[in-house]
């Protein structure tokens, strides 16, 4: 271990850890808005509904293959199309494809978490079902939805480590180049692995405090999830 | 670009042999996170101070690091350290670490869950601590472990994919490389996606029934 080779080496890596949290916010913020509202629509149709079918097949599809490949759907399939997409593009689709599948089951499971008696008693006072999910159910359910999406940043993170394998030079195809190059692994993984903790851990953090904040008590706390 | 029934054919064997590798490996690596996972939630619960918060630290270092880099620390510096693996046990010690922590965490917050009136109680009756855990705590605490445990096992095979990057020849090595030899994608990529979803569906579903079965 050679703290000024490590120095050298956190001084490359911060560009591409740049790219990171580009990628990874860049998806969070165009899946949140689709998947939660996606879930909070999903929790009131009825099963056999065509688009509540179309919505379950995609977080199906989402949940039970591995994220790689989802990315590899991308990256493989858009050429072949005929679509010349930059690398970003398809790293940004794949993420967004993955976490909206997440966010869907969050958003859902936030709506269907309130009681039912806020149900009953927003329509016994003569709202229509709608007006009841708006101005009743929803502000309820989106206290619990915080926590949950916050953590859903930290698990993209983790996810745009993958996009490695498409050659997109994020955070972990760096260190990669680095390491190969110079045949100094043990440094370079170090380095790599505290600026992913630091960024992870941090979020994870934060989204703890809200949702001991927000969410009423009981139920498992989420430990999360490694793989997607 | 229309579907070929025949090249989806030829290649299937060499992909359905390449699943048993993805299960095999799942398989051993769930083992080692289920001997883990127990040590590390008990020792986080029980243990003294200073060993209570190595684990905890342990358990925060891992969780906030993508698999993949696990999987890279393993097959790049443990060498290093002096200690050489095949990328096949390479890949069953990075995921039974990576799965083992989740677990604990689990374990951990299903005991938790409990409430304190029960470890009170228990300590009332003249239990010490870590009978109270072991005897009183944790077989309550086991059908709130099971349901999100096989959950996990879903995610150990997902994980499992980004062993190609070491070179296991799991499905998602052996469809990379045989995308790359052919240039028959679709159908391949397609085979990739039912194979993992037949393996991970199954997982899913034993552990819904899991969970309804201990719930009633």
């Amino acid at each position: 271990m050679d703290p000024f080779y490590m120095a050298q080496v956190l001084v490359r890596l911060l560009p591409p850890l740049g790219l990171t949290m580009l990628l990874s916010l860049t998806a969070l913020v165009i899946a949140t808005p689709l998947g939660l509202v996606l879930g909070a629509w999903r929790a009131e149709l009825s099963d056999q509904q065509p688009a509540a079918r179309l919505i379950d097949t995609w977080v199906l599809i989402v949940r039970g293959t591995p994220i790689l490949i989802q990315i590899f759907v991308f990256y493989f399939i858009l050429p072949k199309l005929g679509l010349q997409t930059p690398l970003f593009v398809m790293g940004v689709g794949a993420l967004v494809l993955n976490s909206a599948g997440y966010q869907i089951e969050i958003g859902r499971a936030a709506v269907q978490s309130v009681a039912k008696g806020q149900w009953e008693a927003a329509l016994a006072l003569g709202f229509d079902r709608r007006a009841s999910l708006l101005q009743f159910i929803l502000p309820q359910a989106a206290r619990r939805m915080v926590g949950p999406v916050m953590n859903e940043l930290s698990q993209l993170i983790k996810a745009s480590s993958v996009l490695s394998v498409i050659t997109l030079f994020e955070l972990h195809k760096a260190a990669e180049a680095i390491s190969s190059a110079n045949l100094r692994f043990s440094e370079v993984i170090v380095v790599e692995g505290i600026l992913y903790f630091v960024f992870i851990f941090g979020i994870s953090l934060i989204a703890r405090v809200f949702e001991r904040r927000l969410s009423s008590a009981g139920g498992l706390a989420d430990a999360g999830s490694f793989a997607r | 670009m229309s579907f070929d029934w025949i090249a989806f054919f030829e290649y299937l064997p060499r992909l359905i042999r390449a699943s048993g590798v993805t299960l095999q490996v799942s398989l051993l690596s769930l083992g080692l996170a289920c001997v883990l996972a127990p040590i590390l939630a008990l020792s986080r619960l029980l243990g003294p101070t200073l060993l209570r918060s190595a684990v905890q630290a342990f358990i925060e270092l891992i969780r906030g690091l993508p698999p993949l880099v696990v999987i890279a620390f393993c097959y790049f510096a443990l060498p290093k350290l002096g200690l050489v693996l095949s990328g096949f046990w390479c890949g069953v010690l990075a995921l039974g670490v990576v799965g083992a922590v989740y677990a604990a965490e689990i374990i951990r917050s299903a005991i938790e869950s409990l409430g304190k009136g029960q470890l009170e109680a228990a300590l009332a009756l003249g239990f010490a601590r870590w009978q109270a855990v072991l005897d009183i705590l944790l077989p309550q605490a086991l059908r709130r472990i099971l349901p999100p445990l096989t959950n996990e096992f879903a995610n150990l095979i997902k994980a499992s994919s980004l062993l190609s990057v070491i070179s296991v020849h799991e499905i998602s090595q052996v469809g990379q490389s045989l995308i790359f030899e052919t240039f028959v994608v679709i159908e391949i990529l397609v085979q990739m996606a039912i194979l993992y979803l037949i393996i991970i569906g199954t997982v899913t579903f034993i552990s819904r029934r899991l969970e309804k079965g201990l719930s009633s």
